[in-house]
């Protein structure tokens, strides 16, 4: 178990800063999943920490020690990349003992060694095939033992379900799971898909423009994300850019791509978005009568059912095309018993939102 | 667990890259020697004898060269025939590689690789062949006489322009077939079905859609064979005599026959500058090729052969192009069969089919020879080895100064000696192999061990001639090896040294193979250099043949060309056993 730490890593890759003054601290055993849009400057990031890439400048601490300027071979990291790249001339055994041989291990100890780690990553079948000869999870699951047998400082896996069928993800994301607690390996998890993150980590970092944008638990980043593209990126329904602000005596007016919305608190916070959570929307499927707005300032929205998905027992999620130039969706949660003979395809609705349920980002 | 304490200071975690630089740079060293020793500084010594009078820049030897008309008329007649050769090349290739495209049958791929032969028979050898199938006396005019009662021969190759073509046709229609049967095969059927749902008529079809997906790689094999063809030697030497030659035999010519060596260097600075723009049009037409074989889903439906689902008009079609087939394929195998068949064809009757088999085993010919048969045998197969030995030494280097993946890893720059080097060796592959020999006679010929070292010499020109070659077979394996299996290597903890020895060199394997046979085969039946070099005890079997053309039988070089065409091919079904074959420069 080590802890990790990264100091004003910056990266340029022709002359467009991918990584810029990133800093990161991973704790002893844990799993951090890196969540971030393609190109964002993951797989840099993994492949700097791996050592295959020199940054421009910053800092790798592992332990306390400094080894940005240690060579790959001797820092000991599990490394998973993308692709499933296996040595395609050798077996499974033998790429499973490949790191083992370099580290040049006494043969009982690399007997020994392959057959816990086959064990542990459940390949025991597998061992005299070649790489040709397994599925894609089967190869992703040897490419885990190869960089596990090792018994790496820190396990790198870069978006290590991307090229596994449907099927074959949750089982595969609960095997690393199960891998990395049971070693208790530090481990970095990069991926696009929020829903992984959501799976299995323990803590949640959220990189786009070259940074750390949040970190914490999922459920903490949830609740409170820190600005409208870290919403989008964890996957939060229904949020929405605001375009620009403007502040009266009373109101602040935030202008979005599903209209103007009328808020009449005053924040001190740099505004970047909206969110608000598919249970706040009130649905009617006719006009509410104008005084009742008044009453309590409702903001209504117009639009068409576009789908609904059965959530639990109790609720209906809907899909609401809203009206305007764009196309935009809103997601509503609906009690199942009170609207599921009420609601069809394609049926105009309103829908009324309490201001003060609206969400700054 | 334990945690390793790094005790290292900051930058001697670059051991390995600092190992991978040493050998870069020794590579470098050795390549950069090689090509100035016996390429770049033999080729100053040609254009000092082309360009320098008396201490002084002159261009009168190109004015003279220029103004003399059996230079002028070499030059305009390499353009001529090579255009030609190109043309009736792609007429002839093209419907036989659409048709190996298009249908599926039993043997098919066994077909491919027979058509394939003939480009890697030693040209002297196809010659020989030539000779005894097309001459007055030959099967062709034999056969063309008992038919039609007629006393003048069909063909008629010597001194003409007939026989050149069709030994060069013969040559390349291998390298157009092999071509363009990807072409075919790699057009993008959807994009029809979609100009089908567009109403596009089929001619417009062919000319805006498929055509334009094949018509680059229409234009890489025709600079191909135009570029074989423009430098072609042994056969325009022979069948042409002095009515037609090209510029690569005027070169001979003028250097060995009258020993003027200002013309022959002019011409070849002539050469080598149209050489040049040809391999450049060559390279950015493979390139465009390469970009535009990206991204297609649906490729050409293959159909098998069935005649009973044919309706009629098809039924047609495809017989014709069986026939054509079988007729190509005859063509292709009668010269080589003729030479089998004629080397147990004793001249005068008392003598024993086995005759010329026995012959090279005796030293009754070595007025001719300067040599026995035997050793010339040996001397090829010596040559042969040490050429190929050297050349995968050489391209292996090369490779790993063009490509090493290891120095891109941890920067994302590319390396500036890279790049000088990759146009280090264009000019090489530009230079005609009469012309690398004349460099290489040039500038050592004042030494007076040259006449012992002349083995030396051949060899090196080989190799000068197979690097090309077998480089890109390496480099073609080398380039489908994933980075990330050298990244994954060293953070397991594998060295520089550790890497190339268990990953690049098994995945490499089969490349440096190919490369290595080929260039074998290459030396084997090389003759434009080596006849130009040779001395007396250092002949190889491709010498041996041409000096005994004029005696009374041919069937003691039937016979030498016999045991080159076994070879060959043993090394042709070898290649095809472990990859496959390149037969781009």
């Amino acid at each position: 178990m080590v802890n990790l730490e990264i100091h004003d890593l910056s990266m340029r890759y022709e002359k467009k800063y991918i990584l810029e003054d990133l800093q990161l601290y991973v704790e002893h055993g844990e799993l951090l999943v890196i969540l971030g849009e393609s190109g964002c400057g993951k797989t840099t990031l993994i492949k700097i920490i791996a050592g295959i890439i020199e940054p421009e400048k910053g800092k790798i601490i592992i332990e306390g020690e400094d080894i940005t300027h240690v060579p790959p071979q001797k820092r000991k990291m599990g490394y998973v990349p993308q692709a499933q790249v296996l040595f395609p001339h050798m077996t499974v055994k033998s790429n499973v003992s490949f790191g083992l041989k370099s580290h040049k291990k006494s043969k009982e100890e690399i007997k020994e060694k392959i057959s816990w780690v086959a064990e542990l990553t459940q390949i025991e079948e597998l061992l005299d095939r070649f790489p040709s000869e397994i599925s894609g999870g089967q190869k992703q699951r040897v490419a885990l033992a190869r960089a596990m047998a090792i018994k790496p400082n820190v396990l790198l896996l870069d978006e290590p379900l991307s090229s596994i069928d449907a099927t074959g993800r949750e089982a595969l994301a609960l095997t690393i799971r199960r891998i990395q607690k049971e070693t208790e390996t530090t481990t970095i998890y990069v991926t696009h898909n929020q829903e992984e993150a959501r799976l299995i980590s323990d803590r949640v970092a959220v990189i786009y423009d070259g940074k750390v944008q949040q970190i914490g638990t999922v459920t903490f980043i949830d609740n409170s994300p820190k600005n409208y593209l870290v919403a989008q990126i964890m996957g939060l329904p229904n949020v929405w850019p605001v375009y620009y602000i403007e502040e009266t005596d009373e109101n602040t007016i935030l202008n979005t791509t599903i209209g103007e919305i009328k808020l009449t608190k005053q924040t001190n916070k740099k505004i970047t978005g909206i969110s608000i959570s598919p249970s706040s929307f009130k649905p009617s499927l006719e006009k509410k009568s104008i005084s009742d707005l008044e009453k309590s300032h409702f903001i209504e929205f117009k639009g068409e059912v576009k789908s609904m998905v059965q959530r639990d027992e109790r609720t209906i999620r809907a899909v609401i095309e809203l009206e305007g130039e764009k196309f935009d969706y809103a997601k509503i949660d609906v009690d199942k018993e009170a609207f599921e003979d009420i609601l069809s395809s394609d049926q105009k609705i309103f829908l009324y939102v309490d201001p003060s349920k609206v969400i700054i980002l | 667990m334990t945690f390793p304490s790094f005790n290292l200071k900051k930058r001697i975690g670059t051991k390995d890259e600092l190992l991978n630089k040493v050998i870069i740079a020794t590579a470098s060293l050795v390549i950069v020697l090689f090509f100035l020793f016996f390429f770049y500084v033999p080729l100053t010594r040609i254009l000092k004898f082309s360009f320098i009078e008396q201490g002084k820049l002159t261009l009168d030897y190109f004015s003279d060269v220029i103004n003399s008309p059996m230079n002028r008329s070499a030059l305009i007649f390499s353009f001529y025939q090579a255009f030609l050769s190109t043309i009736i090349c792609l007429v002839i290739g093209l419907p036989a590689s659409y048709f190996l495209a298009k249908y599926e049958f039993r043997g098919k791929k066994v077909l491919i690789n027979l058509l394939t032969i003939p480009f890697v028979l030693p040209p002297i050898v196809v010659l020989l062949g030539f000779i005894i199938t097309y001459d007055d006396k030959g099967w062709v005019n034999t056969i063309w006489q008992t038919i039609s009662g007629s006393n003048n021969p069909l063909i008629n190759i010597f001194g003409s322009i007939e026989g050149i073509l069709i030994a060069h046709i013969f040559y390349n229609i291998s390298v157009i077939i092999r071509i363009t049967i990807p072409a075919w095969e790699n057009i993008d059927y959807d994009l029809i079905d979609v100009a089908k749902t567009l109403g596009t008529s089929k001619w417009k079809r062919f000319r805006k859609i498929i055509f334009p997906q094949i018509f680059n790689h229409i234009v890489s094999a025709s600079l191909l064979v135009f570029i074989y063809a423009f430098n072609s030697f042994a056969i325009v030497l022979y069948l042409g005599q002095v009515r037609f030659q090209t510029l690569e035999v005027r070169i001979y010519k003028e250097m060995v026959r009258s020993l003027d060596f200002q013309s022959g260097t002019a011409l070849a600075v002539i050469q080598l500058i149209i050489n040049t723009l040809i391999i450049v049009f060559y390279l950015i037409s493979e390139k465009r090729t390469r970009k535009m074989a990206v991204g297609k889903e649906k490729s050409l439906q293959k159909e098998k052969i069935s005649f009973r689902r044919f309706n009629t008009g098809k039924k047609i079609v495809v017989f014709i192009s069986i026939v054509y087939m079988i007729l190509l394929f005859i063509f292709t195998f009668a010269p080589i069969l003729a030479i089998f068949i004629e080397s147990f064809k004793p001249a005068i009757e008392s003598v024993s089919a086995f005759w010329g088999y026995r012959q090279l085993f005796s030293t009754e010919y070595n007025a001719y020879l300067h040599n026995d048969p035997l050793r010339m045998l040996l001397n090829t197969l010596w040559f042969a080895s040490l050429n190929m030995i050297i050349t995968i030494l050489i391209s292996l280097s090369l490779v790993f100064i063009i490509r090493n993946k290891f120095q891109r890893l941890r920067k994302y720059q590319t390396s500036r000696v890279e790049g000088i080097i990759s146009y280090l060796i264009l000019l090489p592959m530009a230079t005609s192999s009469i012309t690398l020999a004349v460099g290489l006679f040039l500038q050592f010929r004042t030494f007076s061990w040259f006449n012992d070292a002349v083995w030396i010499f051949i060899i090196l020109a080989h190799v000068l001639i197979s690097v090309p070659f077998a480089t890109r077979s390496i480099l073609a394996s080398y380039n489908r090896i994933d980075v990330e299996l050298l990244n994954v290597a060293s953070t397991l903890g594998a060295s520089r040294l550790k890497i190339f020895a268990k990953i690049e060199l098994p995945l490499i394997l089969k490349g440096l193979i190919v490369g290595g046979i080929f260039s074998f085969a290459i030396s084997l039946g090389e003759f434009g250099a080596t006849n130009f070099l040779v001395r007396t005890e250092y002949g190889t079997l491709s010498v041996g043949i041409y000096n005994l053309f004029g005696s009374h039988t041919l069937q003691l070089p039937a016979a030498m060309a016999s045991m080159l065409i076994l070879i060959t091919i043993l090394c042709f079904i070898m290649i095809q056993r472990i990859g496959d074959i390149d037969l781009k420069v």
